[in-house]
């Protein structure tokens, strides 16, 4: 009868999952570090963490990607009790997040073995979190679908980027959004305790046309849609190379208005492998680590200690992109900017705002 | 009688045990949470909060799609199945439409959003080719995929099939031989759809429009990928509060949580009245 | 009453005239319905479409897809999700069938709340699922997450709990469709117990619903990631976003290729569904 050969077939389909599952290793595995919301395309993360394990043998767990730095604090939450595979051992979030996450003592104090050469303003004093790299803002161009590359910001505003350009985030959400909004104020007469020219700016990028409201993703740059994308640097010349001219991207940095965004590392307070732990950080900041995130177009904040040392070679310092004149802020004016985009931004660029007759 | 009808809820262990266990345990969290702050201390805080003029424009803006893609959909959805069961279809089509509505039923998210960024966008293949073929700009002509119409317009991806999936075994149960019966008795088709199918239909119809409506209501992903966030939506906020990189209350977030589960329970009760009223139509 | 009867006596005696009539009406009525459908058809298929047309603007044409193929993991990852999705199902069914029926037979009055219940899944955002989860039952006393089979049974539950809207709106569809109290006083007087009404009556009548529930709850299961990927599962979902992200061509052959696999799977549990009585799909409780 049916019913009874479905039932022998569920019974041993559940079998053969509880045996495979008793079969893989359990959560003790201590030649591991658990890490989250690293992509592979980030920074050259890729590289990074492929040279890591080769050189110090530690197997690596990674969890989602796609984690923003809200989803990486609830996951060191939620692990507080849990030694398994799902609790992150190291995060990398956006420099705001460490003084509150060590705030509320969810960091491991940890200085790397080139603590020194760390600028003091890029990093916690006791050790809780220190900042790795950075990039600007900058506009990636789809050269296949627009012919006039724009240089500045005021470019953007031009007739011809009719429905073209677009953030890649939410700046109620992503960082990365949020802070574009900042450097268009820089280049608008604003500053960083200013960040209101910045929310004109897009406003006036809606009435003429040019801003597309949706999330820019490498996709939709290159399906047209949002050919004009303002993102990290880093993150654009990574989406060039691996374009490999299908179709070819140009990245600009804007020549006003360069806006620093820097991350930050940590460990976890609760990180069930501490000491792999550790070594990552080491190695992360390990003159040999340095160079992968370099090789990703990131800057690092050992890049001066670097270069004094004549440590980089000459054909990576040549792809870096020029970002003299970058700015970055503090943390209060970060506060200061993220409550003034946040509370304004759907009124200024929301769906029910129609332009002005 | 009262022996039995006192252990009568015993049957509904297994269900209540789960959901307790799996269920009612995270939302515990999510109770908690919202009556703390940053620091952990307690406070009515985010529930006062709740009340901001942003906060409720969420609210209206989230039920507001989720009632027209509800019914929309619901309606298309039940067209569409009412034509492969009963509408004369050949029969292999039905298998067809229903195993692609179980997959589509769960196409959302970034893929849904960029699907239809590739069809109905700017540079999209239908906007182009009417443009092209047609002369026909309907861009100029004003629409946008980046609207609460176009948002609309991509939930029914997933609404339509969930109506066809739920409603399926509905319509097997409208008998044929109904319709011929009222047919030979002189029933005009509007009469049949009147006095039979749809009275048969309705409480069905109604328990399906409200998973539709708790369906959008939920959604996130697809429409922050979609409008990046410049509509209006509790979903979009809550993320924002929980998991973005700028915002960080998570208390809020937890607070509105509780804001959504509480205009669930308004629904259902308002759904519970209106079968309530169908059924006595039966009778 | 006797409308009734004359009427259903008429019936019998035109049934001749009946089909006759059949072929007349609904003629009109036919080309309605596939206008329906073809509108239907080109609203799911045009964007469906697109995404490939865009895949296939990659360099060389197939590249997309020759890098997801390549992928040792992508079979593995796709047949533990598959594995997992058909737990979730057997587990779902278990305990919603009888619930809705008990429900609908014995405690209508309770209908609200169970109703209620089943549709909370839908305000609970998964990552606060998760995380739920997680604090409650990966330390001390559960540590479910301290080996990969608790860590299984985490997702199952979560995946579980998030089918009940899906698979109780489903069965309840179904149990509305037949007269389930007539069955069951009818298998009552015969002397049938519960366990033996529910198995052997009303089970085998929830076909059509069970079938519908069983779609949607795969579905959900083998495109799920973020609980997936919290729990630290290697499951499709997040083996997809590893790969496709931050991509331009691949994120859209992966999405057509999980489209296309889940369909299959689809066809095949409508195929297992039909069971040994050979059926025609058309037909329902009639």
């Amino acid at each position: 009868m049916t019913d009874n050969r479905s039932l022998r077939g569920f019974s041993a389909l559940v079998a053969v999952i509880a045996l495979t599952g008793a079969a893989c290793s359990a959560g003790g595995d201590t030649n591991t570090v658990t890490t989250i919301a690293l992509p592979h395309d980030w920074c050259n993360y890729g590289a990074m963490l492929d040279g890591f394990t080769k050189k110090t043998g530690i197997k690596l767990n990674e969890l989602n990607p796609n984690a923003g730095s809200g989803d990486e604090i609830e996951a060191i939450k939620a692990n507080k009790n849990n030694k398994g595979p799902q609790a992150p051992d190291v995060i990398d979030v956006g420099i705001s997040f460490g003084p509150t996450a060590k705030a509320e003592g969810l960091l491991m104090n940890y200085k790397v073995a080139t603590w020194d050469t760390i600028p003091a303003n890029a990093k916690d004093a006791d050790g809780a979190w220190y900042g790795d790299y950075y990039g600007v803002l900058s506009f990636e161009v789809n050269t296949a679908r627009i012919k006039t590359i724009p240089k500045d910001w005021n470019d953007l505003l031009n007739p011809e980027y009719k429905n073209s350009v677009a953030l890649a985030g939410d700046p109620t959400t992503s960082n990365q959004a949020i802070q574009s909004v900042q450097a268009a104020a820089l280049a608008n007469g604003g500053s960083l305790d200013n960040a209101e020219p910045g929310l004109q700016f897009f406003k006036q990028l809606k009435e003429a046309g040019n801003f597309v409201p949706t999330v820019a993703k490498q996709a939709s740059l290159v399906s047209g849609e949002t050919p004009i994308v303002i993102t990290w640097s880093y993150l654009a010349l990574a989406d060039r190379d691996a374009l490999k001219g299908n179709p070819t991207v140009e990245v600009v940095i804007p020549a006003s208005g360069r806006f620093g965004g820097m991350y930050a590392q940590a460990i976890s307070a609760y990180a069930p492998h501490p000491d792999a732990a550790k070594k990552y950080m080491d190695y992360l900041y390990s003159d040999e680590g340095q160079m992968h995130w370099l090789a990703g177009y990131c800057y690092t904040t050992r890049f001066d200690d670097l270069v004094a040392r004549n440590a980089i070679p000459a054909d990576l310092t040549a792809k870096l992109p020029d970002v003299a004149g970058a700015v970055f802020p503090s943390q209060a004016q970060l506060d200061t900017a993220k409550t003034l985009i946040t509370g304004q931004w759907r009124s200024v660029v929301g769906v029910d705002v129609k332009p002005q007759p | 009688m009262s022996r039995r009808g006192r252990l009568s809820w015993l049957g509904l262990l297994p269900f209540l045990l789960f959901s307790i266990l799996f269920m009612l345990l995270p939302i515990g969290f999510l109770v908690v949470g919202s009556f703390q702050d940053s620091a952990g201390d307690v406070t009515l805080q985010n529930y006062a909060d709740l009340s901001e003029p942003f906060i409720v424009e969420a609210y209206l803006t989230s039920i507001e799609i989720s009632l027209v893609t509800a019914i929309g959909g619901g309606l298309f959805g039940f067209l569409l199945a009412y034509a492969v069961i009963l509408g004369g279809l050949p029969p292999f089509l039905r298998t067809a439409l229903m195993t692609f509505s179980g997959v589509a039923s769960n196409f959302a998210g970034v893929p849904l959003a960029l699907a239809f960024i590739f069809t109905l966008g700017n540079a999209g293949l239908v906007t182009t080719f009417l443009l092209d073929t047609f002369k026909i700009d309907i861009v100029e002509g004003g629409f946008s995929l980046y609207t609460k119409l176009g948002l609309e317009l991509v939930y029914m991806y997933f609404q339509f099939p969930l109506m066809v999936l739920i409603i399926a075994p509905a319509i097997d149960g409208l008998r044929r031989e109904w319709r011929e019966a009222s047919e030979n008795l002189g029933a005009t088709p509007r009469q049949y759809w009147q006095r039979v199918a749809l009275p048969i239909l309705t409480p069905t119809l109604l328990g399906t429009v409200i998973l539709l409506f708790g369906n959008a209501f939920g959604a996130q992903a697809t429409a922050y990928q979609l409008s990046g966030g410049t509509i209006n939506l509790v979903t979009l906020v809550i993320s924002s509060q929980i998991r973005g990189d700028v915002l960080h209350n998570v208390g809020l977030g937890y607070a509105l949580a509780m804001g959504m589960v509480a205009i669930m329970a308004v629904s259902i009760a308002a759904y519970t009245l209106l079968q309530r009223r169908a059924e006595r139509w039966l009778q | 009453m006797t409308t009734d009867v004359v009427g259903v006596r008429r019936t019998e005696a035109t049934i001749g005239l009946a089909t006759a009539r059949r072929r007349r009406g609904p003629r009109l009525g036919l080309l309605v319905w596939w206008a329906i459908f073809l509108v239907g058809i080109l609203y799911f298929f045009v964007p469906l479409y697109a995404t490939l047309a865009f895949s296939l603007r990659a360099q060389p044409m197939f590249g997309a897809y020759a890098n997801v193929a390549d992928d040792s993991r992508f079979i593995g990852s796709l047949i533990y999700s598959a594995g997992i999705g058909i737990v979730t199902i057997v587990v779902s069914t278990l305990i919603i069938v009888p619930t809705a029926y008990w429900v609908r037979v014995r405690l209508p009055h309770l209908r609200p709340v169970i109703e209620f219940l089943t549709l909370m899944p839908f305000v609970i955002p998964p990552v606060i699922l998760v995380f739920g989860l997680l604090r409650s039952y990966s330390g001390e006393p559960f540590g479910l997450t301290n080996s990969s089979f608790g860590s299984d049974l985490l997702l199952v539950a979560a995946y579980v709990v998030l089918s009940f809207p899906y698979m109780y709106r489903a069965v309840d569809s179904g149990l509305r469709a037949i007269d389930v109290r007539t069955l069951t006083e009818a298998a009552q007087s015969m002397g049938a117990g519960w366990v033996r009404i529910l198995w052997q009556v009303i089970f085998p009548n929830l076909r059509v619903s069970l079938l519908s529930g069983a779609f949607l709850t795969l579905a959900i299961v083998i495109g799920e990631f973020t609980i997936a990927t919290f729990l630290a599962r290697p499951a499709f979902g997040p083996y997809l976003s590893v790969l496709g992200q931050d991509r331009a061509y691949e994120p859209a052959a992966v999405s057509l290729i999980s489209f296309g696999l889940t369909w299959i799977a689809m066809g095949i549990i409508a195929l297992l569904g039909r069971g040994s009585r050979q059926r025609v799909q058309v037909g329902g409780a009639r």
